[in-house]
């Protein structure tokens, strides 16, 4: 049986120069409906969130407009590239074809339009996943299941003097009976054993490392230190202001579903001081968002279903893009109340960010610069395809436990908490 | 504490004037600049400050970024208002994010909506009594009418007590801003700097504000940006109105509750009927808190404010928890850490001063009951209140709380009372033991019928606007 685990591709093609325009209007139109229209994103089994964005060149001579195609899959991600192929041949078409290297429309098959995606594929420095082993198969089903039983609860009005465990009993029989239902009465599957066991070495692995370098770290600690205060006194840290048309056009694809999508870039700061430290940090991300944030909460915030850090242009930029739940501006809050400290300690090593102390501190905290460097540093994706769009993080976590609770023994005061969810 | 400027800052950030009974607020366009600046100059000594507490009459002055924008204000001062005021309340994004679709489009509002002209300012004025206000009225408008100024809509309201028109009281929850001499609970106590400009906010930051160039206040009339800058603040002493006219199916709302209510053999059942709406409201008609009150009105209770919703209710069990007045002010219940002093940090910094007033004659609920048929008399309230980041306090609520469908963990519900819902009709969920009760198909009661995005600002700046060539 294959794992449940989730990948994370990114593939960043080169857009043809002078091809800009003609690459905007064909993303318009695929994605005016990227779950049904030519990308057919809806067809392909196990793909929770696609969308493309346009990063525009660094500025200076030389750079080119790229073109990112971003994909948060369950595994194996090389059957879901196929199966992108297999039902968006056309829309592919219609937008790579603006791109360096897309064969030609003689070329064109399923394994060419493969090969090119493969092509592009590029790593991501830091990958977050809402509730590893979690498929869009039992994201699906489970919202089914509760909206089932929801409306069975409904129909059979009376249960006023029954006892906890008889209701869930009653559930319990009502989804055992109903063909449609009847898998959840068994347990959702696990990621696989080689998954956990890769996981597993790669924590071992993670803290031998740490161990490893616990005296660097307490002989460079006061150097480090010294240099990251001389930076944080002496870089500039300007407020930008976000055009009006630029938010206005962002506001333009935002709050029409309950979740929303959300990439950013910037450049790095100079010096291979901020870099090396981005690196670290995002390394410590993935690690963290590996071990230890992978149900359902970021460091305190339950909002986001996806998120990653890719870098761009040889670490000299970097790009975030996530999928939330309601509005940017709950987002962003979100950011400043809950998680602060770990976005300043990884975002401040971008130009422009608000200035922090220590690392961790202030940066984000200054709400408003925060607020505006976020909308002046985000760009729109044209075309975004989300798996269950109008179910909230804990919509799945809730209907994950709904199913939960539908197997083993329960005493009646389990039975009574069991029932709140729903 | 910083000291605030209390015979800058206009007096309804202060006080809603609960004294003076009688309001009329009046939606402005205004004609040719010369005269509009010089009413503006001999209404801007007239307006009452917060420093005083009037019992007899107070006037008040709002403008919108399209008046500010007309009287001549720069450009570069301009584009340091708020994003959100500056591109006022009706784009497309705003309306999905204050809910305004359908029934509530801007399209079919009777003022600051697309097909309204454009509102320039709002005068509000308050009198003791409706007799006073009658000669208020009489000498407001032959001022304006010289001064070439229309009078694009005139809001009307009427002083039907303590409650709003559902028949629920109304107010009992409000924030305190700090430095106004007023002392609160610890939980309602909020930095004045949410309320007024040039003051550090709950994150102890000054919030963006209209800055103006020395130069171009030569006679020094506006004060000194705080944020240290050498700039002038024209935003000082000021703060965002927000104003609302929204409609209340007083009758539909009875009805409601009364035929959803009903026994199996037909009976209406007075107390399920009131106990349903208390469930919808978060409080008792009284005014009584579900959460401390669960099961009856009590007048003891009736403005309470001294609870929280985490120990004892986090389920709504008492309380729903989507019920209106926890959808609009959670209290302690949200993330991070509900039950503790970080989740009221968190509810602190979306707060808002509400100053809104009733329209239309009352309608009680007995009478809503008896009535066969409407009785053509429009009714509801002229929503108002102040912030100042529209987009983090009324917005968020609007938002994040009130319409949102997620709101702290549900599925597909909105406000039952004001939030909005398509033809299909809301749901709303009463958590229960040992199974909640589901209602779907709640009718709309609350309409949006005009709305814009007001500045009030400080006294200096108004005299500032008035001089300016």
């Amino acid at each position: 049986m294959s794992s449940t685990h989730q990948e994370a591709l990114t593939m960043i093609f080169p857009v043809s120069a002078g091809s800009e325009a003609a690459l905007d209007d064909a993303l318009a139109t695929a994605g005016a409906d990227a779950a049904l229209g030519s990308m057919n994103f809806g067809k392909v089994d196990g793909l929770h969130f696609a969308r493309f964005v346009v990063i525009p060149p660094a500025p200076g001579a030389g750079g080119t407009v790229q073109l990112f195609f971003l994909l948060d899959c369950d595994a194996p991600a090389r059957t879901r590239l196929r199966e992108i192929v297999r039902d968006g041949g056309a829309g592919l078409d219609a937008v790579l074809r603006w791109c360096d290297g897309y064969p030609a429309e003689s070329e064109r098959s399923a394994a060419s339009r493969s090969d090119y995606l493969r092509r592009h594929i590029q790593p991501s420095a830091a990958v977050y996943v809402n509730t590893v082993g979690r498929t869009v198969k039992q994201i699906r089903a489970e919202a089914t299941l509760r909206e089932s039983v929801e409306g069975f609860l409904d129909r059979e009005r009376d249960w006023s003097g029954k006892r906890p465990g008889e209701i869930r009993s009653a559930i319990q029989a009502f989804v055992a009976a109903d063909g449609d239902l009847r898998w959840a009465l068994l347990p959702a599957p696990q990621p696989s054993l080689s998954f956990r066991a890769r996981r597993y070495l790669n924590l071992a692995f993670g803290i031998a490392i740490g161990m490893a370098l616990v005296p660097v770290a307490l002989v460079g600690a006061i150097p480090f230190a010294v240099q990251l205060r001389r930076l944080e006194r002496s870089e500039p840290s300007p407020r930008v202001l976000p055009d009006d048309e630029h938010v206005r056009k962002l506001g333009e694809i935002e709050d029409l579903v309950s979740q929303n999508q959300f990439t950013a870039y910037g450049e790095i700061k100079p010096g291979r001081f901020r870099r090396y430290l981005a690196v670290g940090l995002l390394w410590a991300v993935n690690f963290g968002a590996r071990h230890r944030f992978n149900h359902g909460n970021l460091a305190g915030v339950k909002t986001i279903h996806a998120a990653r850090w890719v870098f761009l242009d040889g670490r000299k930029r970097m790009v975030f893009c996530s999928n939330y739940d309601g509005s940017l501006e709950n987002y962003m809050d979100d950011f400043i109340d809950k998680v602060a400290w770990g976005l300043n300690a990884v975002f401040s090593n971008g130009a422009e960010y608000p200035r922090t102390n220590w690392l961790v501190r202030d940066g984000a905290k200054n709400e408003l610069a925060f607020k505006s460097y976020i909308r002046a540093h985000q760009v729109p994706s044209p075309v975004w395809y989300s798996a269950y769009p109008n179910l909230t993080a804990i919509n799945i976590e809730n209907n994950a436990q709904v199913r939960a609770g539908l197997h083993g023994e329960m005493s009646e005061a389990d039975a009574a908490r069991w029932l709140r969810r729903l | 504490m910083t000291k605030l400027e209390l015979d800058d800052i206009q007096g309804l950030v202060a006080r809603g004037y609960g004294r003076l009974r009688a309001a009329r607020f009046l939606v402005l366009a205004f004609g040719d600049i010369q005269p509009a600046r010089q009413w503006l100059a001999s209404v801007a000594g007239e307006l009452t400050p917060a420093s005083e507490d009037p019992r007899e009459a107070a006037v008040q002055l709002a403008l919108t970024h399209a008046g500010l924008e007309t009287l001549g204000l720069a450009a570069t001062t301009l584009a340091g208002f708020s994003h959100e005021f500056r591109e006022g309340m009706t784009t497309p994004h705003r309306q999905r994010v204050l809910g305004d679709l359908d029934g509530n489009a801007p399209e079919s509002w009777r003022w600051g909506g697309p097909a309204n002209p454009v509102p320039h300012a709002l005068l509000m004025l308050y009198t003791a009594n409706e007799v006073q206000m009658a000669g208020a009225l009489d000498a407001a408008t032959e001022r304006l009418g010289t001064a070439g100024i229309r009078v694009l809509v005139t809001l009307d309201t009427t002083d039907i007590g303590e409650v709003e028109p559902f028949g629920f009281r109304d107010g009992i929850s409000q924030p305190v801003p700090e430095g106004f001499g007023r002392e609160g609970r610890k939980e309602d106590t909020v930095k004045a700097g949410e309320f007024v400009l040039g003051y550090p906010n709950e994150y102890g930051e000054l919030t963006d504000r209209p800055l103006v160039d020395p130069l171009k206040d030569p006679g020094e009339v506006l004060p000194q940006d705080s944020g240290g800058t050498k700039d002038r603040d024209f935003g000082r002493n000021g703060t965002y109105l927000v104003v609302r006219q929204l409609e209340q199916d007083v009758r539909g709302f009875w009805r409601y509750l009364e035929e959803t209510t009903r026994g199996s053999n037909g009976d209406v059942r007075p107390e399920e009927r009131d106990r349903l709406g208390a469930k919808m409201v978060g409080r008792w008609p009284g005014g009584a808190p579900l959460t401390t009150s669960p099961d009856r009105d009590d007048e003891a209770l009736a403005k309470s404010n001294d609870f929280g919703y985490h120990h004892g209710d986090a389920e709504g069990l008492s309380c729903p928890v989507g019920a209106h007045v926890r959808r609009t002010n959670p209290r302690d219940s949200l993330d991070p850490n509900p039950g503790s002093a970080d989740s009221l940090a968190l509810n602190r910094r979306h707060r808002i001063l509400r100053r809104g007033r009733a329209y239309g004659a009352r309608l009680t609920p007995e009478d809503a009951l008896e009535a066969s048929s409407p009785d053509g008399i429009e009714r509801g309230l002229h929503f108002a209140c102040l912030a100042a980041n529209i987009s983090r306090q009324f917005e968020f609520i609007q938002h994040t709380w009130a319409n949102n469908s997620k709101f702290d963990g549900l599925y597909d519900e909105v406000d039952p009372i004001m939030g909005t819902r398509g033809a299909a009709g809301a749901t709303f969920s009463m958590p229960a033991d040992p199974v909640r009760q589901r209602l779907t198909g709640i009718p709309q009661f609350v309409t949006v019928r005009g709305g814009a995005y007001f500045f009030l600002p400080g006294l200096r700046a108004l005299r500032y606007l008035s001089s300016l060539k």
